[in-house]
Order: C-alpha cells, then sequence, then structure tokens
C-alpha cells in the first residue's frame, strides 16, 4: 500500500507539547527569531500531558521576591527527599528561574490565589503556591501556538533519528499521523524530547476500566525515555521509580490537605502512626531519617508498615478541617482543578469531605523526571553552576549531540512539577538556539535507508494483523499476533511480581529481577508480533514499545543498584539497607542498539551546596 | 467510565475527538457521533466533557470502584473565564461549585518575538527571556566558583 | 416494465402500451430536433416541464399518489417500530417521569407554549449547530428536501397532467434537488465528522451513510433522469434514472428504522425536553457563571 511520506524540515524539532514542550517553545522563538521551530505532539497541545485537566497549585515556586526561600534551599530540601542523591546544578538551575515563569505565567492569565494579609501568593507549603488552575494547560498552549513556526498535532513521533555520517549527532525523528497514516519524517538541527515519563509500566491497584485511572496520565507512556534510549544516550537514576501516597482509587491529591488544610492521616484506630515508626525507619536509613520533612518515601514506608500490620484503612482526617465554607471550597476545588474523579468517587460512595475521612493508599509505581523523583537522560549542566564532569558545553544536552530534554525527560532533576518544567523547557529551548547558532558545516543528514526502513517498521503492526487475521473467525485471541492491550498487561504483571510493583508491597531482589529480564525477554521478543487494528492500536503499540525500552532500563538499574535507598518507593530484599559508602552515586546506563548490549556504570554525586 | 456520549445531545460535531489526550474519543460508524472507544485509558480528565458544544458527554465514575447514581457535571465558560461544577451524591445531596479559570482575554498572551531582540551578551548569559526583571529581584542567583568544587 | 420516454412538453397523453413508448421516442426525439431551442433553452426547457406527466403515460397517477403515501406511511411505520423494538420510546417515557419529579418549578401554560415555538424557530434555523458550515450545509439539505418532497407531492397529487402545472412547481422540485446536493455533497465529501475528525475517507461508508447517502443518490438521480427527459435524446438513460430515482428514494423512506432519518422528529423532541428541564429546575448542569451569587 502507497503510503505518503511528508518531511518536515526545521532548526528546532520539540517533541511533546506538554509542559516542558511549550516552555521549549517559547523560549526558542525569544532568542531564535528566525528560526523554523516545529513542535510535535502526538494529541492536541490544547490538553496534552500531564496537565490536562489541570492544576490546583504550582508546586515549585521560590518567591525570592518576597524573601521566602533561595534556590540552594531547595536544592537541600530536594537533596533530602531524594535521600541525598539529586543533580544539585540542575535543580538550583531550574530553582533560580522558575520564579520568573510563574510571574509571566500570572501576567498570560492563569489566576493565582493571593493570601489576604499579606497580598503574596497564597502558600500552599514552603516551595508550594494555590491556583485555580483548571485552564492551565489550554493558557500555556496558547503561548506555545504564539511561538512554534509549526505546531504538528495527532502526529506519534516513534525514533529518533542520528547522523548519517557523524557519531552520537541527533538528525531528526520520524513518526506517524494518526489521523490519516502519513509517515512523517522530522530532520532538525537540534532536537528537544520533552515527551512524557512513564504511567503504565506496573500493574495498576484498579485492572477494569479503572485502569484509566493511574496517579500520572494513561497517556505518558514513557516515550521520554523509549526515544532515548536506543540512540545510546546516558540515561540515569532509572531504578528511582515513584510510589505516591494519595487518596485511594481517584488518586486526588494530598498536598493541600496536609499543607494548607493542615489535616493529619492515621491508621483504622485513629493513631497517627508516622511518629511510631520513626526508630525502624532509622535503622534502616541511619541519619536520613531525621531530615525535615520527612522524605517522601519514607512516609510511603511509614504508611506501608502500618498497612502491612493489618492497621488499614488509613484515613485522612477530612472532617476536622473544613470548619467553614471557605475551606470545603478549597477541599473541593483542589480536586475539580486538578483530578476530577476524586471527587467522582466522593459523590459515587456517598462521602461529604465535611463529615467523614477519606481513605489513603500508596500507588503503583511510576518512572518519571519531574516529580520527587528523578529518572531521565544524563545532561550537561548551566555553565556557571555545573562542576566540570556535570557540563559539556550546552545546557539540558544529553550526550548525543545536539538531542536535548526537559521535563520528565531529564534525570537528577527533581522536584519540577508544572512549572519547574517549563522553566528546564525555557532552558534547553535557549541552549538549543546556541547550539543551532553555533552549528558549523552542513547540517545533520538523515540515513535515508533507515528511514526507509523504519517506515517498514512503524506501519508492520497494521500488516500484522491484516494478514494474521484470517487465521481466526473473530474476537481477541489469536496464535500470531499480540494486541497492544495483551501486550502491555503482561508487561504490567511482570513488572508487578518481580520488580517490585504493590503486589509484592514494592519488594524486590536479584533472583526476582533476574526472572523479570528472562520474561521481559520474551516479551521483547514477542513485540515484533504485535497486531494492530487501526490508527488509534497503532499509537498503542508504539507506546508499549516506549514502555518496554524504559521497563528493561528500569529492571537493570534496579538490579545494578545493590541497596535500598528509597525505603516506601522500593526494596531490595537482598540489600534491605542504606549503603553510603558504596552507593551514594547515580547510576547510568548506555544502550547499544548495535549489539543489544547495555553498560551499567556509577557517576559521582557532587554536593555543590 | 470514563466518558460516555449521550445520545440524544450529540450532533457529530467532532469536538471530542479532536480535544482527548488519549484518543479515545472516535465517530461511531452506525448513529455518526461519538463514543468513548476504550475506557480503560480513560483518565476522566474530563477534556471533551468541557469541550463539548452540547453539553452531550459526561462522565460515570469507573466501575472498579464507583457505584452508581452520581453526577459530576460541569458547564466550562471560558469567554467568562469561569468554571461551574454540579456534584449530585448517589444518595441525592447536591453541591454546587464555580471557579476562576483566567484572568486575561483568550488569545492575549503577548508572543515571544514581540519582544525587542535580545543581544548576544544577552545570549551567551545564564539569564533566560524576560530576565532579570520578570525574577522580580536584582539578578540571577548564581553560585560562586568556590561552592561548584565542593564535594 | 413499460415506462415512458421523453413526451412532448404540451402533449396529451396518449394511449399505453409499447408502440406508444416508441412512438413517444420517435416524436421527442423529432421535438427536439425541431426545436430551434440552444442548451440553455433547453434546460429551461427542464425547469418548466413536470417530469411525472410522462410518467402518467405508462402509470396511472393513482398508482403514483399512492407510493408517495405509502412512503409516508413507511416514515411514521418505522419511526414508530424503531422505538418500539429498541425500547426508546419507553426510554423517553420514563426519563420524562424522572424530570418532572426532579422539577423545582411547574412550568405555565404560556411558558410551556412559548419553549414549543423556541424549539421549532431553532429547528427551522438549524440553530443547534451553532455558528459555521455544519449549520448552513444542514440548512441546505433540510430546506431543498422540503421543496422537493412538498413540489413532489403538490405536482403528483394536484398537477399529475402537465398542461396544468404551474411553471414553478418543477422549477421548485430541482432547486430543492440541487439544495440537497450542494449541501449534501459538501457534507458527504468535507464535512462528515468520521472524515473531518475520525480520518476516514469520504469514500468509506457505513450504517450512518445510509440516510444521507440514499438521499443524495435519490437527489442527484431525480435531476439526472429529469434532464434526461427535457434536454437529452437519451430514452435509454432517462428510463434508467428513473429506475434508480425510484430505487433510492424507496430506500430512503423505507430503510428509516436502520438509519438516521427518524433524527428529524427525535431531535426537536429532545431539544423541547431540554428546554422544559432548564426552565423548570430539572436540569443536571450547572447553572452559567453569571447566576451564582458571590462567587470569587
Amino acid at each position: 500500500m502507497a503510503r505518503r511520506t511528508k518531511f518536515v524540515d526545521s532548526d528546532i524539532l520539540i517533541i511533546g507539547g506538554g509542559f516542558g514542550g511549550c516552555g521549549a517553545a517559547y523560549e526558542s522563538r525569544y532568542w531564535g527569531r528566525g528560526l523554523k521551530i516545529v513542535l510535535v505532539e502526538k494529541a492536541n497541545i490544547e490538553r496534552s500531558g500531564a496537565v490536562a485537566q489541570g492544576l490546583s497549585a504550582i508546586n515549585c515556586y521560590m518567591g525570592m521576591q518576597w524573601g521566602e526561600n533561595q534556590p540552594d534551599d531547595f536544592v537541600r530540601y530536594t537533596r533530602g527527599d531524594l535521600m541525598g542523591l539529586v543533580r544539585e546544578d540542575l535543580v538550583f538551575d531550574v530553582a533560580r528561574h522558575v520564579d520568573s515563569t510563574v510571574h509571566k505565567f500570572e501576567e498570560w492569565g492563569l489566576p493565582i490565589i493571593k493570601n489576604p494579609q499579606t497580598g503574596r501568593y497564597l502558600r500552599e507549603g514552603k516551595w508550594q503556591i494555590m491556583i485555580h488552575g483548571e485552564s492551565y494547560k489550554p493558557i500555556i498552549a496558547e503561548a506555545a501556538r504564539k511561538s512554534a513556526t509549526e505546531v504538528y498535532n495527532r502526529v506519534m513521533v516513534t525514533h529518533l533519528l542520528l547522523d548519517r555520517v557523524r557519531p552520537n549527532q541527533v538528525a531528526g525523528a520520524v513518526g506517524f499521523s494518526v489521523r490519516d497514516g502519513s509517515y512523517y519524517v522530522f530532520r532538525a538541527k537540534a532536537v528537544i524530547v520533552a515527551a512524557g515519563g512513564g504511567s503504565h509500566l506496573y500493574r495498576p491497584r484498579s485492572v477494569g476500566e479503572g485502569m484509566g485511572r493511574t496517579w500520572y496520565a494513561p497517556w505518558s507512556t514513557a516515550s521520554a525515555y523509549g526515544l532515548l534510549i536506543p540512540t545510546g544516550a546516558l540515561m540515569t537514576q532509572m531504578e528511582n521509580r515513584i510510589v505516591l501516597a494519595r487518596f485511594k482509587d481517584g488518586y486526588g491529591p494530598v498536598g493541600a490537605w496536609f499543607l494548607l488544610l493542615k489535616s493529619h492521616a492515621t491508621n483504622a484506630y485513629g493513631e497517627k502512626y508516622e511518629e511510631s515508626r520513626f526508630e525502624e525507619i532509622k535503622a534502616r536509613v541511619g541519619k536520613y531519617a531525621d531530615i525535615k520533612p520527612m522524605p517522601t518515601c519514607l512516609r510511603n514506608h511509614a504508611m506501608l508498615e502500618e498497612m502491612k500490620a493489618g492497621n488499614g484503612p488509613i484515613y485522612m482526617h477530612t472532617q476536622h478541617v473544613l470548619d467553614t465554607k471557605e475551606k470545603e471550597e478549597v477541599g473541593w476545588e483542589d480536586f475539580l482543578d486538578m483530578t476530577v474523579s476524586q471527587a467522582v468517587v466522593w459523590a459515587a460512595q456517598n462521602i461529604d469531605p465535611k463529615e467523614q475521612p477519606s481513605e489513603l493508599i500508596t500507588s503503583e509505581p511510576y518512572v518519571m523526571g519531574s516529580h520527587a523523583t528523578c529518572s531521565g537522560a544524563w545532561a550537561s549542566g548551566p555553565e556557571d553552576l555545573a562542576p566540570a564532569d556535570y557540563q559539556w558545553g550546552y545546557n539540558r544536552m544529553t550526550t548525543v549531540a545536539g538531542l536535548f530534554g526537559a521535563g520528565d525527560t531529564i534525570g537528577g532533576s527533581a522536584h519540577k512539577f508544572s512549572a519547574g518544567s517549563f522553566t528546564e523547557g525555557r532552558l534547553a529551548g535557549k541552549a538549543a538556539v546556541k547550539y543551532v547558532l553555533d552549528l558549523k558545516g552542513a547540517p545533520p543528514q538523515v540515513d535515508e535507508a533507515q528511514v526507509a526502513a523504519l517506515k517498514e517498521m512503524i506501519f508492520r503492526p497494521l500488516e500484522n494483523y491484516r494478514v494474521g487475521r484470517n487465521e481466526i473467525v473473530a474476537g481477541t485471541v489469536s496464535p500470531s499476533y499480540l494486541t497492544p492491550l495483551q501486550g502491555l498487561q503482561r508487561l504490567e504483571k511482570l513488572m508487578d511480581e518481580y520488580v517490585g510493583g504493590y503486589s509484592t508491597f514494592y519488594v524486590t531482589s536479584e533472583p526476582l529481577l533476574n526472572r523479570a529480564m528472562e520474561l521481559l525477554g520474551m516479551l521483547k521478543e514477542d513485540m515484533e508480533y504485535l497486531g494492530a487494528e487501526d490508527l488509534h492500536q497503532l499509537q498503542r503499540a508504539w507506546e508499549l514499545h516506549h514502555r518496554v525500552l524504559t521497563a528493561e532500563a528500569v529492571t537493570r538499574h534496579t538490579l545494578f543498584r545493590r541497596e535500598t535507598r528509597w525505603p516506601g518507593y522500593y526494596y531490595r530484599a537482598d540489600h534491605p539497607q542504606l549503603d553510603d559508602a558504596e552507593w551514594h552515586v547515580f547510576t547510568a546506563s548506555q544502550y547499544d542498539a548495535q549489539t543489544g548490549e547495555w553498560r551499567m556504570s556509577k557517576l559521582p554525586v557532587h554536593h555543590i551546596v | 467510565m470514563p466518558t460516555y456520549t449521550d445520545m440524544t445531545r450529540c450532533d457529530g460535531c467532532g469536538e471530542c475527538v479532536d480535544i482527548c489526550p488519549s484518543d479515545i474519543m472516535h465517530i461511531d460508524p452506525v448513529y455518526r457521533r461519538s463514543y468513548n472507544i476504550e475506557p480503560n485509558f480513560c483518565w476522566e480528565c474530563y477534556s471533551c466533557v468541557k469541550a463539548c458544544p452540547q453539553h452531550a458527554i459526561d462522565v460515570r465514575g469507573y466501575a472498579d470502584f464507583a457505584p452508581l447514581g452520581h453526577k459530576v457535571r460541569v458547564l466550562r465558560e471560558p469567554e467568562k473565564g469561569a468554571i461551574s461544577w454540579k456534584i449530585r451524591y448517589r444518595d441525592g445531596r447536591v453541591k454546587e461549585f464555580a471557579f476562576p479559570i483566567r484572568t486575561t482575554p483568550w488569545g492575549s498572551i503577548k508572543p515571544p518575538s514581540d519582544y525587542a531582540v535580545p543581544d548576544a551578551a544577552a545570549l551567551n548569559s545564564p539569564m533566560l527571556a524576560h530576565e532579570p526583571e520578570a525574577l522580580k529581584i536584582a539578578a540571577l542567583p548564581t553560585l560562586s566558583p568556590r561552592d561548584k568544587e565542593k564535594v | 416494465m413499460a415506462l415512458y420516454l421523453a413526451s412532448l412538453p404540451s402533449g396529451t397523453p396518449e394511449n399505453h402500451g409499447a408502440a406508444t413508448v416508441f412512438r413517444g421516442a420517435v416524436s421527442a426525439s423529432k421535438a427536439f430536433h425541431c426545436s430551434n431551442g440552444t442548451l440553455a433553452g433547453m434546460e429551461v426547457e427542464m425547469f418548466h416541464t413536470n417530469p411525472f406527466t410522462p410518467v402518467t403515460d405508462v402509470i396511472p397517477a393513482l398508482v403514483m399518489q399512492v407510493y408517495i403515501v405509502l412512503m409516508i406511511l413507511a416514515v411514521a411505520i418505522g419511526t414508530l417500530f424503531d422505538t418500539w423494538h429498541k425500547g426508546s420510546a419507553e426510554f423517553f417515557a420514563r426519563w420524562r417521569k424522572k424530570a418532572r419529579a426532579a422539577a423545582q418549578r411547574r412550568l405555565s401554560g404560556r411558558e410551556t407554549a412559548s419553549l414549543v415555538v423556541d424549539t421549532i424557530a431553532e429547528a427551522a434555523t438549524s440553530g443547534e449547530f451553532g455558528k459555521g458550515r455544519r449549520r448552513t450545509s444542514h440548512l441546505l439539505m433540510m430546506y431543498g428536501f422540503l421543496l422537493h418532497v412538498i413540489a413532489t407531492a403538490v405536482m403528483v397529487f394536484a398537477h399529475p397532467t402537465a398542461a396544468r402545472t404551474p411553471v414553478i412547481l418543477p422549477l421548485l422540485w430541482d432547486l430543492g434537488a440541487l439544495m440537497i446536493l450542494a449541501g449534501g455533497l459538501w457534507f458527504f465529501f468535507f464535512l462528515r465528522v468520521n472524515v473531518a475528525y475520525d480520518g476516514d475517507s469520504p469514500f468509506r461508508l457505513c450504517r450512518a451513510d445510509l440516510f444521507v447517502g440514499s438521499l443524495l443518490a435519490s437527489a442527484a438521480f431525480a435531476l439526472a433522469w429529469h434532464f434526461m427527459q427535457t434536454v437529452s435524446d437519451n430514452p435509454t438513460a432517462a428510463l434508467v434514472f428513473f429506475t434508480l430515482y425510484v430505487f433510492f428514494t424507496t430506500l430512503l423512506f423505507v430503510s428509516v428504522p436502520w438509519s438516521k432519518f427518524a433524527h428529524m422528529f427525535y431531535k426537536p423532541a429532545v431539544a423541547f425536553q431540554r428546554k422544559v428541564e432548564e426552565a423548570s429546575g430539572a436540569s443536571d448542569l450547572p447553572r452559567p457563571a453569571a447566576d451564582h451569587h458571590g462567587r470569587r
């Protein structure tokens, strides 16, 4: 079947139209007035990405104008929350710029709630401010549309392209239109990957329709990592998967409840359990138990121990803090602005938060780089901040020349959330402009043979289905092809059972991880036989490819780090202690697409603050 | 579920197909109206619900854990900068809320290319667009060279 | 099956029978040869000619009239059968009952009447589409259809013979068909949501296309038949097009239980019901923002 190929040339190609990508578009246009900047998104940038629904708070704002926080305070905070291991140069860099991002957001029309006494932004907590954020994404998308030369919606990028002759240099990307099936070949001098982190690598707690209600968006399909890994870009901290303690089933946010409304959680018997578990935690992680505020993973750990002891359900006592109409509105808006499903749960289960508590639970694990976690690509830091071995010329550039990242893509850069991811996009955008302006000689050249081979590979699942379908009468069971959902559920089950999913209380070990590698190996082989009924299923197929690649990275990194650094995120049962002597380092991996080999290594953690 | 489309309200305009971040709102071949093809990939983000000009889409909470009889309906009025919610409990209680969504007119963001072209010095500095003014402090924070070498 | 051919515009019905058919063909072609009109003149000829008159040479007017009545019945029975069989009538009844129970106030007769008027006005202007191309194309199709159907009925019932047909009628008949084609082809190739938004090729047909497809075919073959009757001298083509016209017209009306045809009844009924709910406070939608008191 003749399939149309569309070539799109640009100076800067931005993959992913979420907060990272929109920030990159804005900033690269500011610095590169004459450049051709193309933004490509598999959905519609108006509501794509993790912030589709909106947000009720900005979780990364210093408030330097009022002397509230300084960037080095933020570095200490994130370092503590990640048990010592963050890229302090990257974190400082985001922290020192994020205030200007937030001020621009307000100027653009984002309603930021003010403290009526002080006139300042209303603080939810030390780093967080409250917003009326239902339209957060549409506002940011408007800025991106006014910045990019062209925006391609409904085009899924499946692979990056490297230069035909110059080793380790990016040249573009390929993908397909989810609507009309055209093959897209993007050729660019610089590429910024701002795609999503990974939901649905692990079996979610709800498995029917409820599978859709993951904490992180189901369309965050680990493309940030799935695109980078095959290029040989150095990846870091892929074992640092995050588990969230949230309202049960709906996964509604807890930040405003704990920090602003000052609610608290107890076990089923009304006992505040965090304090009672302190000694046990100290025995595991030593001095890290004294960090204030208590690191996210350790709070999870306390809750998990409580649940294992049979003292659940764990409850958030909302009914103690909603004593005014205004507070009731805050409580509801918190959900309606960003996780409407939790409001649906309340309405469905007859829970009025004014009258009764709500259950909390720990989620299934996620792999991402913009929250209380920092998996992603190893990236060059800012020139004025980064130690010598943390920078190689252009801020937020990966170890592949011309290949930049922002948001979930970048590792070691924790606690960015929305405003920080947009800020990191800005950083990558400006650096990419400099890179393009510095570029000497001929622009990068794509490998025509590779482009042709990829075209066949990308659309093959459609062919697998079309032909294989002839074998069966009807239905979804075929001996010769796998539907993307079937492949996804196999992945989720094996990750859950062997790589520390919720069903094992996040516990794994070397024998379990080795078994995971065996099963992953067979799944990878079966990926050849994915069958896609239509273009929508083809999108699902390539999302699965990105997830499987990422899952392998997660498994290998988890094997490599022989300690339990983040109890409450996951546990190595065979190495239950935190081991600063050996493991106060970043883990790193590099995949060789030619040989299929992975090389693991350690990278130093520098404390610059 | 995730979302479902009301047969009597939908007139097949396609706004939901266009907006869905999960690519799961599509057109039924019998009625040429929309429906949710993959409820298990629905995040209940309400993008389609808000985008539908006929208010034809609604959410029925995931069957895994949401008993029947509830309604969480929304009216987003972008031209007013407002959003309104009407929540009906399974037991009949009703709660209503309204919140602002934007303080400026849609389409009013100043494009980055409308600002003065930055000079080479600015390009080579660590500052981002509109800085340091947009930081609302005097200068961009940095670390002394001594700090960089601390390990 | 005996059919007719192009007739002399001012001729009187002659004896039925195959001989007539051939004789008619000869005289028809003679007529064309005799005519000193240009092509444009022949087209004007078309708009003045009652297409059904020649049919009555071969088929009694009564048959055509019965056909029309049967088609109307097919729509009514089809719609009623559909609602009974699918249970949508029961669904609508229960819905109305629930809405009445949820109503916060009763509407007066005057209010109700005003809502009826609103509903009719909205339907008449296709206002439910808001602004835009879909509304325009729907107006073309809707009024084209009405024009064409009414002109058909008037010509068949009141003027089955040409001598007494006011020239406005065939003109409106053709105009209606042209409007259907204009709005319908535009809709079919460019505006159908599965084509415009869902990536389908415009040539991909599915059950939802049964209504608009048979409507377009009926209108297209009506015009083609009329053209062949009056302008062209191809009696076989005219016969073929007449057959196709009757086939697709019948399909249009008979397929009501399986097509989108019945939306012309359901939509206004539902629109009225929704207006009543909104006015009586039974709507589950939030009130528009300005109505809230003292919100931020």
